[in-house]
């Protein structure tokens, strides 16, 4: 085959096939965000706090996930935790939905992620502005809650956004315990056409992709300048400056 | 009014504090003054707790505090009667000028909102930035982010304020804007502990100057008699380096 056989028409076709397969994308993602960020606070509060149990705790988790390469962490948790559960509860988790297991995978690394884009957000956020705040007569959950928290949760906006463009990625290796998302469909495809189409349908799906990733980045992108403070101080002023020529028309 | 003996703090191995004494009398604006790494700060911070010292005795408003042994309602009576304004500003970088002067108020002081707005659009007044309360700290020049400090720090009508270098993170032709402020509300009668090396602020509104060095108090007089007759040799030494006018001094 040649790269000038590639054909516009299967372009589009395989294309348009491989978007409802998105939603799967969307379910192990989610799923993966929520581990991620319950359990991720868990261990970023670990690693900032006093507690030395913890925080060895929370690090050497971090450290280890770093470690474990992707997809050996899949078949540990499909072919692992079925295992575990079986002999210990009797409860047999054969038969659910294959993408809780790839969920449950990226979870686990995304907590370890996660833990480590909330420290450094949260370290980002200088310590005189949480001193200003006890001195100035709140308490020091307050000037967390008030004052650290709300900075350290819009500097890790760009960062949270490449997570989730990476848990979407990483869990194309779905397809390695026969999950069909658009990579398993792209798969399928392959197969059933004998790897005549080959081209078009990777090229395709690579298409998809990155058309996603450009429309999550732009997202992200918007809140971040949404969420900054100059431009809520332009939209404050604004609203006033309506308010008073609302006045001068009344 | 607040009177503090012994105060000895270490970092480390590095001996700050050696034992301070310091009586502050109600209207008295001492300014401390001393070579950097004299604890000058340090003696300041540890005035409302946001260094514990040590070891130590404060007498404020007639209640004795062992500041080795503070508890938690003893450091929450000083910080409920002093206030600081910092070197850096330590505005809150996601809230208003007027939020920044409430918040305070509102979650220290438990005030109504509107009555905490009232109160903190007559201390933004009274630094000159009735105009300025829905702008950002980062839409503030460096002299406007300090004075929105100090009406943080008057809106809360302490008994003292303590400031900690004000001026020295700002551009030469911001400082006057900060001092003038400084000056207006030394003028109403407020009571300042103020570490600075703006001499011309010490020489013509403290009514008692400290001369610190190496975590003990040297000398401490009117600042006519520290201007123009210290006894201690160090204190000469230290103003003659800084006060290029050395004919003035002796």
């Amino acid at each position: 085959m040649n790269i000038t056989d590639v054909k516009l028409s299967y372009l589009i076709e395989y294309f348009l096939d491989f978007i409802p397969f998105l939603s799967v994308t969307l379910q192990y993602t989610l799923l993966a965000m929520a581990i991620g960020i319950v359990f991720g606070l868990l261990m970023a509060k670990g690693k900032l706090g006093k507690n030395r149990i913890l925080k060895g705790f929370a690090n050497g988790y971090t450290a280890v996930m770093r470690a474990i390469p992707s997809i050996v962490l899949l078949f540990l948790v499909y072919y692992g935790l079925p295992k575990i559960f079986m002999g210990a509860f009797a409860i047999n988790l054969t038969r659910i939905n294959k993408v809780y297991f790839v969920g449950i995978t990226l979870g686990l690394f995304n907590i370890a992620i996660m833990s480590e884009i909330m420290k450094s957000s949260y370290l980002s956020v200088d310590r005189g502005q949480y001193e200003a705040a006890v001195s100035n007569g709140l308490t020091s959950s307050q000037a967390i809650i008030r004052i650290v928290l709300p900075q350290a949760f819009r500097i890790s906006i760009p960062n949270v956004g490449n997570a989730i463009i990476t848990l979407l990625k990483e869990g194309t290796l779905g397809y390695t315990i026969g999950l069909i998302d658009s990579m398993g469909r792209a798969n399928q495809q392959n197969a059933l056409t004998f790897q005549n189409h080959i081209l078009e349908i990777y090229i395709s799906l690579a298409a998809l992709y990155w058309i996603l990733t450009i429309l999550l980045d732009r997202g992200f992108k918007a809140a971040d300048s949404k969420l900054s403070y100059s431009s809520r101080a332009k939209e404050r002023q604004t609203v006033k400056a309506g308010e008073i020529s609302k006045e001068v028309a009344a | 009014m607040l009177e503090v003996r012994g105060i000895q703090k270490h970092f480390g191995d590095q001996h700050i504090l050696k034992g301070i004494d310091l009586s502050i009398e109600k209207g008295d604006v001492t300014v401390i003054l001393g070579p950097s790494g004299s604890g000058k700060t340090t003696l300041l911070r540890c005035l409302n707790f946001l260094e514990n010292a040590d070891c130590g005795e404060m007498t404020m408003d007639g209640r004795k505090i062992d500041l080795g042994r503070a508890s938690a309602k003893d450091k929450a009576f000083v910080k409920d009667r002093t206030a600081f304004v910092f070197q850096n500003y330590n505005l809150y970088n996601n809230k208003t000028a007027l939020e920044n002067v409430t918040e305070g108020l509102i979650l220290g002081r438990h005030m109504h909102k509107d009555e905490a707005i009232k109160t903190a659009r007559v201390a933004l007044d009274k630094v000159g930035l009735s105009d300025r309360e829905n702008y950002y700290p980062s839409q503030l020049s460096g002299g406007q982010q300090q004075r929105v400090g100090i009406a943080r720090a008057i809106a809360r009508n302490p008994e003292i304020i303590l400031f900690d270098e004000p001026t020295s993170a700002l551009d030469p032709e911001l400082i006057e804007e900060v001092l003038s402020v400084m000056r207006k509300v030394a003028n109403e009668g407020t009571t300042m502990v103020v570490v600075t090396h703006e001499m011309s602020f010490a020489e013509n509104v403290a009514t008692k100057v400290v001369f610190m060095d190496q975590g003990v108090i040297v000398e401490e007089d009117t600042p006519q008699v520290i201007f123009t007759h210290p006894k201690e040799e160090r204190t000469f030494s230290f103003l003659k380096n800084i006060i290029h006018d050395t004919d003035y001094v002796i």
